[in-house]
């Protein structure tokens, strides 16, 4: 395997060289050193997959405990129709190795319920994708207990969703300086500007620009579901274009709904928490939201599992302004709104 | 279940069986087109035709995820469809060929296809394949990236906008005197490295006398001291003995082009004290950097380290004799490449001597790589992204998803990166709905197209006569018709310009894949006349039985003639364009792939414009 200390060699260079020129060597240096855990590989996780080990992280471990359907098949590109049966891991692991040889992979048949906590504590971060409420209600208070950065994501077909809780994080931002200097303070509820310095640009000495040092803060996933409100973080404009997608997937990911009507209520109640109101809710929607509930759909996969991987790279490397808490993605619209919950 | 359930569940069974039987063109399968490969095949959308032009590079696969190592240099059309075998379920057509080569992509190939999905580079094949969609009425995914911003437009061609109707970023230039006199800033030395010094030394091709001559009249001095002028013809002039250095491959001599350049030059342009008035005086080279030079270089340098001058002066001369060794091998013509490693450091060093005699910060060669080369970065997270996005939104605009049917085509997404390009910290993406076509667009809004499809037999013998009168016929023109061939702006004929009325289309070549205009000359009582036609010849053999020419079912509006006089100020305005763009003296930003910098100001004006628009419908009602 590749060193994972000290310098990245000439070859390694050339063959990041399109996004060094992005992030720059010291970011592609520290994702080298960096450990990411994967919960679970279906059409999400494969898009992540394919993404965070073609970006050159040092250590990546794949755990899944299911065997390929059929079903499968129709989203997730590592598979082919002679692995239906087999252990997902058995079937993925050649085609990742293939993917990047410089990356330690290490695959796991075991399932996210069978793992002693003790285990979790060798990552400097964790996605899980596809779990149940109680696996990510446990998996969280681990991450928490351990400090660890935590992504969360499903797919319901032409929806999906993102839960980022990095506990506390620090980003550094640098922006041109506009006329009005950035001032400390909070900025939004889970925002605080906590450190602004200012840099003058070394070939052109009109541009200044501002180094800004914010203090982000994340409530765990149990906390935002017993919680969620809108109240006071949002103008009544934007409260009043809040999509239906949102209080759909809050309503999917804490009530146990058997049916469309009861799934339909719940969602007007969540509405009322979030302090939206529930006539702007549309029947189409529920009902296609609701026949779709745990599909996997490809394309929405590739944005989901883009969107989880980029902010990943960025929190291991170049450290600027990380998701902060909950994205909702709508397919019909393409509307992709990230809320503070 | 199959492995189509979960899409059958999303669309529905008549959709599902639409999207099996639809025919996409994919169209480039580099960092977006690997993406939308895989897409559309998970999609399980019937057939899908790639086309690219390139071979795989190294620098491409920390994000095209379908190619490795052991497939460099190897076709990237084909080379991806063998790498998605295991997981395909489509027809797959893969094509190694440049989409603007019409004898391999003629129109009536094109129009073949339901749908075109662009995952392309560059500025000028975009605008080949918008024009060829615009033809065929084929709706086209457009999409592009850049590092961590990306978009997509879904353009429906008569409804919405298309890539036209919004101005393009074009490569920045600099004015003569900035390039050759007075450099302040890095790029201003990495141009006079590589646009001008490499090419008078490399190419002996390029006479410099008659290369000054012929730009005279249009060149942007960015002076008016004659002085500065003078210096600068002067300078180009003594550039011919540097090049016969380099020709008759006298080692001994390097000394001599380095002294010119850095120590000899710099002292004649002290001479011009106007310049330095306010300005820092540039510092000629130490002579004796130059004396003590190796012949080999004492270390291998780190090429993403900044080097110290020595550095710079012991590897110029190295890279020169390299250089010098390899020209009569080539003609006597080497071209600046960024992957060829000599060219590359020998500009990256003589822009940075030049960068420290005036005082400007020296940079790695890897960064002056970036700056000469103009790469854009590039990652697999934006592209697969966009690509997502481009495949998601082709369901609606094919209008196979039933909860979400499209009552009109400005109903339509667009998207972009907002979070990821610093533009919002509550949207992860941005999505205005499309804009009805621009009435100003040259390409989608100015004039009706359509093609014209000829069958061999009856091409042979068709004279532009028979074409003119089928044309007048029935499009109901009254009288007068000029027309045009698009390609050279070539006057055909017109009301007293007959001589090529009775020859063939071939005789006049005309040949397939010509763009025809047509114009209406002759105004009616309201002074309105038929707005202008552009079809495209289209040569084939697929024509139903007994027919030999088709002329497609057009709409030709009447419009306000224009005046000869308007006609020609705006042809003049074109003309200036042109000219600039052509102005080859000082040009370099060559684009590797299209800014989206021009879209980010249209999306942060985006809530601004929707209120003007508001606004503007309040005023109507009140009315
Ligand atoms: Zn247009």
């Amino acid at each position: 395997m590749s060193s994972s200390e000290g310098k990245l060699t000439e070859d390694e260079i050339a063959l990041y060289d399109r996004q060094i020129r992005l992030w720059g060597l010291a970011a592609q240096t520290n994702m080298r050193s960096a450990k990411v855990l994967l919960i679970n590989i279906g059409s999400i996780g494969t898009e992540i997959t394919k993404n965070i080990v073609l970006s050159g992280i040092g250590h990546f471990h794949i755990m899944d405990a299911s065997k390929v359907s059929e079903e499968d098949l129709g989203s997730q590109f590592f598979l082919s129709c002679e692995d239906v049966g087999k252990y997902k891991i058995d079937a993925v692991r050649e085609r990742i190795m293939d993917l990047n040889p410089r990356v330690e992979l290490q695959f796991d048949i075991e399932s996210v319920d069978s793992i002693n906590e003790d285990f979790f504590k060798n990552f400097d971060l964790i996605i899980a994708t596809e779990l149940n409420r109680e696996q990510m209600l446990k998996i969280n208070q681990i991450t928490r207990k351990f400090n660890i950065p935590l992504y969360l994501s499903g797919s319901n077909g032409l929806f999906s969703y993102i839960f980022v809780d990095l506990i506390e994080f620090k980003s550094e931002d640098e922006k041109l300086k506009s006329i009005k200097a950035t001032e400390t303070g909070y900025i939004s509820t889970h925002r605080e500007i906590v450190h602004v310095e200012t840099r003058q640009d070394d070939e052109d000495p009109e541009k200044v620009f501002e180094k800004i040092t914010t203090r982000n803060t994340y409530k765990h996933f149990g906390e935002m579901l017993l919680s969620p409100t809108l109240e006071k973080k949002l103008t009544k404009r934007q409260l009043k274009r809040v999509s239906n997608v949102l209080p759909m997937t809050l309503t999917l990911l804490s009530q146990n709904c058997s049916n469309l009507d009861e799934f339909k209520n719940e969602t007007i109640k969540m509405c009322d928490r979030l302090t939206i109101n529930p006539k702007s809710l549309s029947g189409d929607y529920l009902e296609q939201f609701y026949n779709q509930i745990g599909l996997e759909f490809s394309p929405v996969s590739a944005i989901i599992g883009g969107a989880i991987a980029q902010d990943v790279v960025n929190i291991l490397g170049k450290r600027s302004s990380p998701l902060n808490n909950f994205i909702v993605f709508d397919g019909i619209t393409l509307d992709m709104p990230i809320f503070e919950l | 279940m199959a492995r189509q359930s979960n899409i059958v569940r999303i669309v529905g069974n008549d959709s599902y069986e639409k999207l099996r039987s639809t025919k996409c063109l994919l169209v480039g399968a580099g960092g977006i087109g690997s993406e939308l490969l895989k897409d559309l095949i998970l999609m399980e959308f019937g057939e899908i035709h790639i086309v690219d032009l390139d071979t795989i590079d190294l620098s491409n696969l920390n994000r095209q995820f379908l190619f490795r190592q052991r497939d460099i240099k190897q076709p990237k059309s084909t080379t991806a469809v063998k790498a998605v075998q295991h997981f395909n379920n489509s027809k797959l057509v893969p094509y190694q060929g440049n989409i603007m080569d019409s004898t391999q992509f003629p129109l009536h190939w094109f129009g073949q296809f339901d749908v075109i999905f662009n995952a392309l580079d560059n500025l000028a094949a975009r605008r080949y394949v918008n024009k060829m969609s615009q033809f065929l009425s084929t709706p086209l995914l457009e999409s592009g990236t850049a590092g961590f911003d990306g978009y997509i437009q879904p353009i429906i061609p008569g409804k919405t906008e298309c890539f036209d109707c919004t101005k393009k970023e074009t490569p920045k230039t600099f004015p003569v005197c900035t390039i050759r006199s007075t450099p302040s800033q890095p790029i201003h030395c990495i141009v006079w490295a590589k646009n001008f010094l490499f090419n008078q030394l490399f190419n002996a091709e390029t006479n410099p006398n008659l290369n000054e001559e012929d730009e005279e009249e249009n060149k942007d001095w960015g002076t008016t001291d004659l002085d500065e002028i003078n210096r600068i013809r002067q300078e180009t002039n003594e550039l011919q003995e540097l090049q016969n250095i380099v020709v008759s491959q006298q080692e001994n001599r390097i000394h001599e082009i380095i002294e010119k350049l850095f120590v000899h030059d710099i002292n004649k342009l002290l001479l011009i004290e106007n310049l330095w008035k306010t300005r820092t005086e540039p510092t000629p080279l130490d002579i004796t950097n130059i004396q003590n030079v190796s012949d080999e270089p004492s270390k291998k340098l780190n090429l993403s380290e900044i080097w110290t001058i020595n550095d710079q002066v012991q590897q110029l001369v190295h890279v020169t004799k390299k250089l010098m060794k390899r020209m009569p091998k080539e003609q006597n013509h080497i071209e600046f490449d960024k992957d060829d490693q000599d060219t590359l450091e020998f500009v990256a060093t003589t822009a940075n001597i030049r960068s420290h005699i005036f005082n400007i910060p020296i940079k790695s060669v890897f960064d002056i790589k970036q700056i000469a080369g103009n790469i854009i970065p590039a990652i697999a997270t934006t592209n697969a992204i966009v690509a997502g996005l481009s495949s998601l939104i082709s369901l609606r605009v094919l209008n196979l998803l039933k909860y979400a049917p499209i009552k009109s085509p400005t109903d339509l997404n667009m998207a972009f990166t907002a979070k990821a390009s610093n533009l919002s910290t509550n949207r992860y993406l941005s999505n205005p709905k499309l804009a009805p076509s621009s009435c100003n667009c040259p390409v989608c809004s100015k004039v009706v197209r359509g093609v014209v499809s000829v069958s061999s037999t009856k091409y042979a013998s068709l004279t532009l006569q028979n074409l003119v009168d089928l044309i007048k016929d029935k499009y109901e023109y009254t009288d007068e018709i000029s027309v045009l061939d698009t390609k050279n702006q070539r006057l055909l004929a017109d009301f007293d310009f007959d001589d090529l009325l009775n020859k063939t289309l071939n005789d006049i070549n005309l040949t397939d894949g010509t763009v025809i205009m047509f114009t209406d000359e002759d105004e009616d009582e309201n002074g309105l006349c038929h707005k202008p036609l552009e079809l495209y010849l289209d040569i084939t053999e697929t024509l139903p039985t007994g027919l030999d020419i088709r002329l497609p079912e057009l709409e030709i509006p009447l419009v306000k003639a224009i005046t000869s006089e308007e006609a020609t100020a705006e042809e003049e305005e074109e003309l200036s364009v042109e000219k600039n763009l052509t102005e080859e003296n000082i040009i370099v930003l060559d684009e590797e792939e299209p800014s989206t910098k021009k879209r980010k100001i249209e999306l942060e004006d985006e809530q601004a414009a929707k209120k003007t628009k508001s606004e503007v419908e309040d005023v109507i009602e009140l009315d």
